[in-house]
Formats: structure tokens, sequence, C-alpha cells
């Protein structure tokens, strides 16, 4: 079997490629014509296809003996029009691409984001409603890329009857990676946390990245939307501590009940932006509730369709993070340890 | 009147902001070649079609004036389509690649009896509109010179760098920095009218796929001098427009609402410095306000385009004389020609 990964050097994606391998998978990596690729180590094997969603016009030639396709490429820096041109009019271009070649199956790497916070009661699961237009082009750029993406792949997987997972993952972690939006407002080092108790949706790019490698290859994957969280994640302060503790990140924190915090976010709205055009994201309601709204977060579907379990808990994940606890101890007021 | 747009990026969302705001005008289509792109902008401003062929969108749609919004290169043959099709048509700075192609997309125009018009955005922001006023009404004295220099970083990875694929100002002559040309090149012009004569210095200080980042030129005009530039390495990013005048000096930031004026004053010379600083202070504190505000609401640094537009669609329909015309298009254009390193002018 081939897999042909997109953003296969990203942050999830070089562990899709690494668990892909591990499965038995015949990977080719799609990575933009710059990328560096020395650091990440591949084996020969792993066969690297250079090209860039936005312009290359080589694209059909990538899909070549390919049977799955895990799309994970998305730009997640830039103005609004660069994550749209480089996530949905790439996707577009990609998928027109995949229509000239043989390979029927497709795992899309979605995300929690598309999902409307707003609208959805006390559990965030599959069944969930998402965001609609043209309410979504009130949300951030990122959010409208993503939401965009999904809805290219799933009339592309229509029009052309493939077979296709669409995964949506909450906030991958991982080394680099530990800090999370939805844990704070940071203010320099301090921390302002909004709801210290509430639980979060996380996944650890190396069990996310399982999940991806389990879906390219299970027949039972097919046709199927699947949330992809390790459980039902720590809490706010818990997690908080363990990055700081763990990335010797010092810096004071300050607890908010999350109500609180709302009603002085829509009190400001009600009273000074509402007219504002153009307002940081967490002081317009909508984008304060996607990002700190506590909820509980179901992976059910996700362990019941693939029968999964999360290869490494969370004391496994924290090793994997930021090394084992004796180091996380000494590296209490230093830079992060360097990799094991 | 029904407007339509071709190319659906990021300029052409200060258009739509726009043109939903001015009374009369449809929104009538939007075309992209990315069906997404162009479906999303449709969705997002109520636009009632979109196309992914600008063809078919022209003989469908029948707009009356047609924005074109897409990358530089593709301008001219979309803004001739669109003259064909009995259009007005609002390009996007730079109009065309080459004076040539500009001179006859502007011959076509007045050949078909519709308007041209190049987006001159700046010279409609409220500065360089102050200045003008003050220039008309006396109070400033006749302009002497004129410096305008862009100080912008454009080297980051993200834009017209991008190392993973090629931006299509690139294929300018000048590069990235040929497409800020006709900014520099109106505002000399607004203040000092035609070029006579020309010297221009192209450098590069950094490896990049740029084929240059600094731009400095000199023209002597009809009515005074001007000294131009565009800096990738000076930072922070900043848009100034210096004015000098016989009477008085103007200072403005054009990407914020700063605008100083310096000028005779009623007390003893030895002091005149004095309270000049104090109120060039004052006025500064005031403009940060203001700048602060605008990242809040509005449009901020594209103020100029809203008010280009506004003025436009306004004489479209009363038929009176536009803010950019014909001439000073081509005027505008000559200059910019003069401008172009000499081993890329075509």
């Amino acid at each position: 079997m081939r897999a042909l990964v997109t953003g296969a050097n990203g942050f999830l994606g070089r562990h899709v490629v690494a668990a892909l391998l591990a499965r038995g998978v015949e990977v080719r990596a799609m990575v933009r014509p710059a990328a560096g690729l020395e650091a990440l180590g591949w084996p020969s094997s792993v066969e690297v296809f250079r090209a860039d969603l936005r312009t290359s016009r080589e694209l059909g030639r990538a899909f070549e003996g390919v049977d799955v396709l895990l799309h994970l490429a998305a730009v997640i820096s830039g103005g609004e029009d660069a994550q749209f041109a480089g996530t949905v009019v790439g996707t577009e271009r990609l998928l027109e691409a995949m229509a000239t070649s043989a390979c029927r199956r497709l795992v899309l790497c979605s995300s929690f984001t598309v999902y409307d916070y707003s609208s959805i009661g006390r559990v965030l699961d599959e069944d969930s409603p998402l965001y609609q237009a043209p309410d979504i082009y009130a949300r951030d750029g990122y959010t409208i890329a993503k939401w965009w993406q999904e809805r290219v792949t799933r009339r592309f997987a229509e029009r052309y009857s493939w077979d296709l997972t669409v995964l949506r993952p909450g906030n991958v972690w991982g080394r680099d990676h530990g800090y999370l939006a939805i844990l704070s407002q940071q203010f320099g080092r301090h921390h302002l946390v909004v709801g210290p108790t509430t639980r979060i949706a996380i996944t650890h790019v190396e069990n996310c990245a399982d999940v991806f490698a389990l879906a390219a290859t299970d027949a039972r994957a097919r046709g199927q939307t699947l949330n992809v969280i390790d459980g039902p994640g720590e809490r706010i302060w818990t997690y908080l501590s363990d990055y700081m503790h763990g990335s010797g990140q010092p810096g004071w924190r300050l607890p908010v009940p999350y109500w609180l915090a709302l009603q002085v976010v829509r009190l400001g709205f009600a009273t000074v932006f509402r007219r504002a055009t153009k307002v940081p994201g967490i002081l317009i309601p909508g984008k304060f509730e996607s990002r700190f709204r506590p909820l509980r977060f179901e992976n059910r579907r996700l362990r019941e369709t693939l029968e999964w379990t999360p290869p490494l808990d969370y004391q496994q994940c924290l090793v994997r993070t930021y090394g084992p606890a004796g180091d996380r101890n000494r590296a209490l007021g230093r830079q992060l340890p360097s990799p094991v | 009147m029904k407007a339509a747009l071709i190319g659906a990026g990021q300029i052409a969302k200060q258009h739509l902001s726009c043109l939903r705001t001015l009374p009369g005008v449809e929104l009538a289509a939007i075309c992209d070649l990315s069906p997404a792109a162009a479906e999303a902008a449709a969705e997002r401003y109520g636009i009632q079609s979109w196309f992914t062929d600008h063809r078919a969108m022209l003989e469908k749609a029948r707009p009356d004036v047609v924005h074109v919004t897409t990358p530089p290169t593709s301008h001219f043959g979309l803004a001739l389509d669109s003259l064909a099709a009995g259009a007005h048509v609002i390009v996007e700075k730079p109009a065309a690649p080459t004076f040539e192609e500009l001179e006859k997309l502007v011959r076509r125009a007045h050949a078909a009896d519709r308007h041209f018009i190049e987006d001159y955005n700046y010279l409609f922001n409220r500065a360089p509109q102050e200045i003008l006023r003050r220039v008309e009404s006396g109070e400033f004295g006749a302009v002497t010179h004129v410096e305008v220099l862009i100080c912008l970083d454009i080297l980051g990875p993200g834009g017209f760098a991008d190392p993973n694929s090629p931006h299509p100002a690139l294929a300018l002559a000048g590069g990235a920095i040929g497409d800020f040309l006709p900014h520099l090149a109106s505002l000399a012009h607004l203040f000092v009218g035609a070029h006579r004569t020309a010297q221009a210095v192209w450098t590069k200080r950094k490896a990049s796929v740029l084929p240059f980042d600094e731009f400095r030129a000199v023209l002597d005009a009809e009515r005074g001098t001007a000294a131009l530039g565009f800096s990738s390495n000076s930072q922070p990013d900043a848009f100034w427009l210096r004015v000098y005048g016989e009477r008085m000096q103007a200072t403005a930031n054009l990407f914020e609402q700063r605008l100083t004026f310096d000028g005779p004053r009623d007390v003893p010379k030895p002091l005149r410095p004095f309270f000049s600083s104090l109120e060039e202070g004052k006025t500064i504190r005031r403009a940060a306000l203001a700048t602060l505000l605008g990242k809040f609401k509005g449009p901020g640094a594209y103020e100029g385009l809203w008010e280009l537009l506004a003025r436009t669609y306004l004489a479209l329909a009363d038929g009176s004389s536009l803010p950019v015309s014909a001439n000073q298009v081509l005027a505008i254009n000559r200059m910019i020609d003069a401008l172009k390193p000499k081993e890329q002018r075509r």
C-alpha cells in the first residue's frame, strides 16, 4: 500500500509519516520546494515529492501508484487570504489532480475549529453543529480556511464517489508545541487563565498520528467523520502547570471563572466594541466562547469505530514532550531540555 | 449601477467592503479561477452570482463597472475584455506591466466611450487631500518639492519573497518594488505634475528572490522636483510623504493618521521652532489616538480606496468628471516607465 502525505514535514505530518512506516505503508511525502528535510531523519524508503499546492503544475504525478491520500497540508500563519489561498485553493488544485488519477481513497485532516461552539449544548461530538455561511466569515482566517477545506473536500468526494474519512483533531500538542491558545490569555510570561478547571480537547501528536495511519489502512474508517482526542482531556490548570514546569517557563497565573470573564467580554462588546469592525478575537463574545467555553468532549465514535485507544497515556506524553520528570525539574527557570 | 469583480483575493475584499456601503451600487457578480474563492466572496458580501470564467461573467451579468483585482500580469487581457463588453473598468495598480499595454487600454476605453481608472488609492487618503486643499487655497504657497518614501519589509518568506511559489509581481520591471511604483509616481504627479527628466537607482542589499530591494529616484517635473524611494530594509514600516511649499511644509505617514504642518507663526523668530514643536507634538498625539481607533473600525490605510470608489461611482452616476482622468493615468505611467530599471524597461 502506498500513501501520499501532504504537509508531510509539518508538526503532525512528520509523525504521520513515521506512523505509516510503522504500519508497513510506503510513503510519498509531499513537501514545499524550499522545505529543509535533514532534521527529520526520514529513511531512504520515504519518497519525497516537492511541490507547492498553490502553483505547482505537476500535482497529477504525485498520485502515480498511490492508494490513499492523507491530506494534512494547511497554512497556519499569515493573513486570512494567505491562509485561504494555501489551504482552500491548494486543496482544490490537489483534488483536481487526484480526480485525474486512479486514487479513490482520501483521509482529510480537518479540525475542531469547524464546530460552532456557541451553538453546542454541553457535549461536543461529531453530531455537534458546524458553522454555517455567512456566520463563518465573522471567524478568524484559520477557521474560515479549515471550514472551507472540509467543504471543498466533501464536494469532491461526493462528485467522484471517493472513500473519504474526515478526521477532526482537537488541540494537537507535543515537543515544541506544548503551549495552546485555549490555555490562557498571555501577557508576556504571565497568564490570565479563563475557567481553570475546564477540561480541554487535546491529542498528543504521536497519538493523533496513530489515528491517521490507522484510518488510512482500516476499511472501517471509510465514510466516517471522527473527532480525534485522546480522552476527556486534562484540566487547563493541570496542563498549564505541566507546560510551565516542563518547558521551564516561569510566570504568574491568574485564574478567572469562565462565566465572569464572558460577562465582562459581553459587557465590553455591548457598550464599546459592537460597532467596531476590527477587534481582537478575545473581545468578541463568539470568538471568546469558541476559545474558552467549557464543554465535555467525546471520542466515543473513534473508540468504537476503529477500536482505538491512545498508544501513549498522558504521563508518557509529558515525557515525550518535555523529557523525563527529573529533567523537567532541573529545567525549571531554564531553557527547554534538548531532545532525548 | 451593476458592479462586478474579477479576482477574489485580498484587495478585492477592500473593494467589496467599500462597494456594499455605496448607495445605488449592486454587487452583481464575482469571478475567480478558484471556485471556492469566488463562492466564498459571493456568500460573504451578498454578491448575486459567481463565476470561474470572466467572459461568461461579462456575458451573463452585463456589469456597468468591472473591478480588475487579480495579480498585475493578468490585468491587461481582463481589462480589454471588460471594455469590449461595454463596462467601465477600475483596475488595481499597476494597471499593465508595460506602458504600451497601458496606452492601448486608455485608447480602447476612449474609443468605446468608457472610463478606465487605475487605482491610485493613496491620493485620496486624508493627508494628501488636506495638503492639496491648503495648496489650492494658497495657504501652503506653491509646491517646490515632494518626497515619497515607502519603508516596507517585503523580504519575509510569506509574501513577495516566497521561496516556494514565485509571486506574480516578480514578473514586473523592478520586481516586487514595481508593484509600488504607481503609489510613488501618483503622489509625485499630484503635487508637482508630469515629469521632464528622471534618474533612478535600483540596488539590492540582501540575498533573496527579489531582483532589487532598494529604490531611489530624483525627478524634475512641471511644477517642482520629487524624490521617490522604496526601502525593504529600513524598519519600521512607514509611508512617508513630505511636501515642501513656499510658505509651509507638510509631513504625513500614510500608513497612519499622522499629518503635521509647519509654517509661518505670529511669534518672534527665535521662538518659532519652540512653538512649532509644541504644536507638532499635540497633532501627533491626536493622530496616535485616531490611528488606534482606526485599528478597530473602518478601512484603515485603505481610506483612500473607499474615497476613490465613492467619488468614481458618484461621477459615473451623474456624469461629472472622474477623480482619476485618462491624461493623469497616462502621465503617471510615463513617469513609472522612466523609473523602471533600464535593463528591464520594455
